[in-house]
């Protein structure tokens, strides 16, 4: 019973991941900006299911209240708010396209031979995994949150707190640049 | 002991290496709020003399702190961190007595100004500490947001906005680069750590079949630094963001980040990465080589000062990574901070005088330094004995930081490459010579004489005094001085 649930979820976890994909996919290359914006939620939604999958429940939960929730109403906002119908018929950074399809291409060769590689190479005594522990830490930890909150303040504390400066930075930054009249 | 006991001991034992970075980010964040609501509008520049007071204290504090490893093995507070942060600090404190002619002329003055510089130069202290490539990578992006707006800060003008918008679109490009080798190098070290100390022996171990993972990730992480320290062939955005960006980040730029991103660069590769060394050595040659040729030949063709700074400053980064590539870590840091103090006195003393003439209405072209040894003796001859000492011209100090670097190379026997560096600085020193000889022998149109203003004469000052003692003094205070960095 275990091990066909543990392969469903490995079949669900693909079947998400590459929703998520085709939804990175689109938004990129949506010519409306609004298209683009439903191509991200579909992405966030979907990475949001990829959690789920791999038993991550809070992180699940909190990518689809940030994210999907958050963050896409605010994409919305902007899109509707910013007149963007003027850049249409602007061919914006289009003239490199044969060099960007082949630096991509060349890109995926390599990358694809590295995996190849490592996962199949013929010194591949024992298979690339993550680490076997981190699954029972999880265990040991009871819930989810308790998990991300060890992570995040006693493992990852600096990296925490210098994020928190970024984000403030980050807001300060945009105050700076869009303010209309300095004070 | 609960966990929350647990983690305010780890805290408490661990908050005195963060202290000079910490008062940073808080006093920068009161200074926002609520300081800025106590200072009326024509008040501003009272900030710049905050702002310089904050970053001494922090600057006293960091050198004062305890050599120790904290925060889960993520901050290493040694002889390097302290060296380094005193660089970023001393660039932070430049950077802002520089950018009063400018800010005042064009009624700039902002707080936000002076608390961006200090997130950044906070960002600068945790990145050559950090001693995990997440604490690592983070600190780079403190560092790196906070520029990214400074240079387009002037946004009335365009080149300042065209400047920002290209270093923040490869800067974040870059920062992708990074970020995947840094996750390929995890997987590859079998997905337990991002410790440097510890990927290092574990990188060494790994089976055939990950070798190439561990290349492939080693190669990015690479090209995420030469991205930061502008080396060839990841430079495009240095030209274009140095010329559009206010002057003083002009010289912010070249003198506090890079200094910060060298020390990342060797507590990486020199110290983390040393185990596997032969993958990322020729990769780092060729990138130091690189940088040397076009660095140098670029700068020859440049009419803006700025533009032929900026490209010299690659030539200088290129002639550095000879320091991380030396196999004996301790000594690369000490030839690095050395080169890296002299070159952050002769850069910023030749930008208080390009910021002087700018603010004259003369531009940052070379035609507009003619003749300027007869209309302003003194002038010239400061902006002379900087230029003929980032040329490494004897018995100008910076000859000394360049023979200690280039000793240091042919030891490690890096030949060819050293002789590169030879051969590139005499062609540099050819249009450093170029612009003394407009100075000197060029006619001038007559023009009015301005005053200087007292900090850009400060400035000028200090670093011509300590270039000319350090011409006097030579080695002995280079050896006294390379000692902090083993400390």
């Amino acid at each position: 019973m275990e091990a066909i649930l543990s392969r469903s979820a490995t079949y669900l976890f693909l079947l998400f991941g590459f929703i998520a994909l085709g939804g990175a996919a689109s938004m990129v290359f949506a010519r409306n900006a609004v298209h683009s914006v439903i191509g991200f939620l579909v992405a966030m939604l979907a990475v949001a299911a990829c959690y789920l999958t791999l038993q991550a429940e809070f992180l699940g939960v909190a990518q689809i209240l940030v994210y999907a929730g958050g963050i896409v109403v605010l994409f919305l906002f902007v899109v509707m708010l910013v007149e963007l119908t003027k850049f249409k018929e602007k061919r914006l950074f289009q003239i490199q396209t044969p060099w960007a399809v082949a630096t991509v291409l060349v890109a995926v060769a390599a990358f694809g031979g590295v995996f190849w590689k490592t996962l199949f190479g013929p010194a591949a005594v024992e298979p690339l995994t993550l680490r076997p522990e981190l699954a029972e830490g999880l265990k040991v930890a009871e819930q989810n949150a308790q998990a991300l909150s060890r992570g995040l303040y006693a493992d990852f504390l600096l990296p925490f707190e210098i994020l928190s400066v970024i984000l403030l930075v980050a807001l300060v930054g945009a105050v700076v640049l869009a303010k209309t009249e300095r004070v | 002991m609960s966990f929350a006991q647990g983690l305010l001991e780890a805290l408490t034992k661990d908050l005195p290496l963060l202290y000079g970075p910490a008062l940073l980010a808080v006093a920068a964040t009161l200074m926002l709020w609520p300081g800025d609501r106590f200072v009326g509008r024509g008040n501003k520049k009272a900030w710049a003399f905050v702002a310089a007071l904050v970053l001494l204290a922090a600057g006293a504090l960091a050198l004062t702190a305890p050599t120790d490893e904290g925060f889960n093995r993520m901050f290493r507070v040694d002889g390097l961190t302290k060296g380094f942060q005193a660089l970023c600090v001393m660039g932070g404190l430049i950077t802002i007595a520089l950018s009063q002619p400018q800010l005042n002329a064009l009624k700039e003055q902002t707080v936000e100004y002076y608390a961006l510089i200090l997130f950044s130069v906070c960002g600068m202290m945790l990145l050559v500490g950090a001693t995990d490539l997440v604490s690592m990578y983070f600190s780079l992006e403190l560092m790196a947001l906070c520029i990214y707006v400074l240079v387009a800060y002037l946004r009335h003008q365009e080149r300042s906005v065209e400047a920002g918008l290209k270093y923040f679109l490869l800067g974040a490009f870059s920062s992708g680069i990074l970020l995947y080798g840094i996750s390929l190098l995890f997987a590859a070290a079998g997905g337990v750590t991002t410790n440097l100390a510890e990927l290092n022996g574990r990188l060494a171990l790994v089976s055939a079949n990950g070798s190439l993972l561990v290349y492939a990730g080693v190669l990015m992480v690479l090209v995420g630094f030469a991205f930061k320290v502008a080396a060839v062939p990841f430079h495009m955005w240095s030209p274009d963001a140095y010329e559009g960006a206010p002057t003083p980040i002009t010289a912010f730029m070249s003198m506090a980040p890079k200094a910060a991103a060298l020390g990342a660069f060797l507590r990486v590769f020199g110290t983390g990465f040393q185990g596997i060394a032969s993958d990322w050595m020729l990769p780092l040659a060729y990138i130091a080589g690189a940088s040397m040729v076009l660095g140098n030949v670029a700068a020859l063709r440049q009419q803006s000062l700025k533009r032929l700074l900026a490209y010299s400053s690659i030539a200088h980064v290129g002639y550095m990574l000879l320091g991380v590539m030396s196999g004996d870590a301790q000594a690369g840091a000490q030839a690095i901070w050395l080169y890296m103090l002299t070159y952050l006195l002769m850069q910023s003393g030749a930008f208080a005088i390009l910021i002087y003439l700018q603010g004259k209405g003369e531009g940052e072209r070379i035609d507009d330094f003619r003749g300027l040894g007869r209309r302003q003796p003194v002038l010239a001859f400061a902006m002379m004995v900087f230029l003929l000492s980032l040329a490494g011209i004897p018995p100008l100090v910076g000859f000394f930081s360049k023979f200690i670097l280039f000793k240091l190379a042919i030891e490690q026997g890096h030949v060819a490459l050293t002789v590169l560096a030879l051969l590139t600085s005499a062609v540099a020193a050819y249009y450093y010579l170029n612009v003394v000889a407009v100075m000197y022998f060029k006619e001038a149109p007559e023009t009015e004489r301005a005053p200087m203003g007292s900090l850009a004469t400060l400035v000028v000052t200090v670093s011509c005094a300590l270039i000319l003692v350090g011409t006097f003094f030579g080695f002995r205070l280079m050896d006294w001085m390379g000692r902090i960095v083993l400390g």
